[in-house]
């Protein structure tokens, strides 16, 4: 492939990895169960907390946001796998929060303060570095543990893992595009966004 | 002269830079920094952005090393600080750093979005709250104040 093509290519992608648009999970609320303890009014309070969430919540957003871009912007000569190394340590530490969280939820008796707490270090790392979708999965996932709904958490946890994957994977074409063409003799194309 | 976060330059091709990018700035004194937060990623990051800038960056990963190494003498410029950390938290960290007598900028930059954590952090002691990520926007104003290019708000 001709590395016009694939700086053209590689211009369209990412641009597409700012505005992707991805139908968002439904019927979250259906998986969610009341124990004998919650009253009906409880209930009825809970349910209305997490379509508010769903509906206020816009699903529709890029996976990444200006925050990534400024990191690219940091880049340069003297440092010019920042980038590729920045977001490689991102991918190793959620892992890590990931598998703690699978073993936390996975407990009888559910510590949610510590669910809670990796929680918010992986919402701080995924803001940190732009994954805004990983992060927005993150405040719901928090919303959770504060009335302590296991399978809402559960859930959540879920859609945490997607997202991070989702990223994961566009993010490895993104800089496979950019390897084919610096091994093609090309520049990186400068992206140009709207925000 | 500064360029301003909202100026649009032309070039590459007729492309126009979108506005709040990481500007390049040129610091005339050496800065120094110190990073306190529990997370590895985040601390390596936010060391990586302010090196990127030219600033002598130290690191450390709670907030009871942080209280040590000012109190062994070490002085910065500016300090990122984390509100959760492990050993000793960053709101007890912050009083610990002010009650040394230390008045140096200090960011309180947080995962935490919430106004009571925002009140807590300033009645701390650090000069502004900042919810992650710490974006140029922020960082580079202040920079430009530490370095002297620009009087104090």
């Amino acid at each position: 492939m001709e590395v016009v093509q694939i700086q053209r290519r590689l211009v369209d992608f990412t641009k597409s990895l700012f505005m992707e648009v991805i139908p968002s999970k439904k019927n979250k609320t259906g998986t969610l169960r009341h124990t004998n303890l919650l009253t009906k009014i409880s209930v009825l309070c809970l349910i209305c907390l997490v379509l508010l969430l769903l509906v206020v919540v816009d699903r529709e957003k890029g996976l990444l946001d200006s925050q990534f871009l400024q990191l690219q912007q940091l880049q340069d000569e003297s440092n010019p796998d920042f980038v590729v190394e920045v977001v490689s340590l991102f991918f190793d530490d959620s892992e890590k929060l990931l598998n703690e969280l699978t073993i936390a939820l996975d407990q009888p008796n559910v510590d949610f303060k510590k669910v809670d707490g990796y929680v918010h270090q992986l919402k701080g790392s995924s803001s940190s570095i732009g994954a805004q979708r990983v992060k927005n999965a993150c405040v719901d996932f928090r919303n959770f543990c504060e009335v302590q709904n296991i399978e809402g958490c559960r859930t959540c946890l879920q859609q945490v893992k997607q997202e991070c994957y989702l990223v994961k994977n566009k993010l490895e074409t993104l800089f496979r595009l950019e390897q084919q063409i610096v091994a093609s003799g090309g520049s990186i194309p400068m992206i140009e966004m709207d925000f | 002269m500064a360029p301003a976060a909202d100026e649009a330059k032309s070039g590459n091709g007729g492309q126009i830079q979108r506005p709040f990018t990481f500007n390049e700035i040129v610091l005339r004194n050496r800065l120094t920094a110190l990073v306190v937060d529990g997370d590895n990623f985040c601390r390596l990051l936010q060391q990586g952005i302010l090196q990127a800038y030219g600033l002598q960056t130290q690191t450390v990963d709670n907030g009871d090393a942080a209280v040590e190494l000012i109190a062994s003498g070490a002085k910065f410029d500016l300090i990122l600080i984390d509100m959760l950390l492990p050993i000793l938290d960053g709101l007890e960290a912050t009083r610990r750093i002010r009650a040394m007598g230390v008045n140096c900028k200090m960011l309180g930059v947080t995962a935490f979005s919430g106004e009571r954590e925002r009140q807590a952090f300033l009645a701390a002691g650090v000069d502004l709250f900042v919810e992650k990520p710490l974006g140029p926007e922020v960082l580079i104003p202040i920079l430009r104040e530490l370095d002297g290019q620009y009087p104090s708000i």
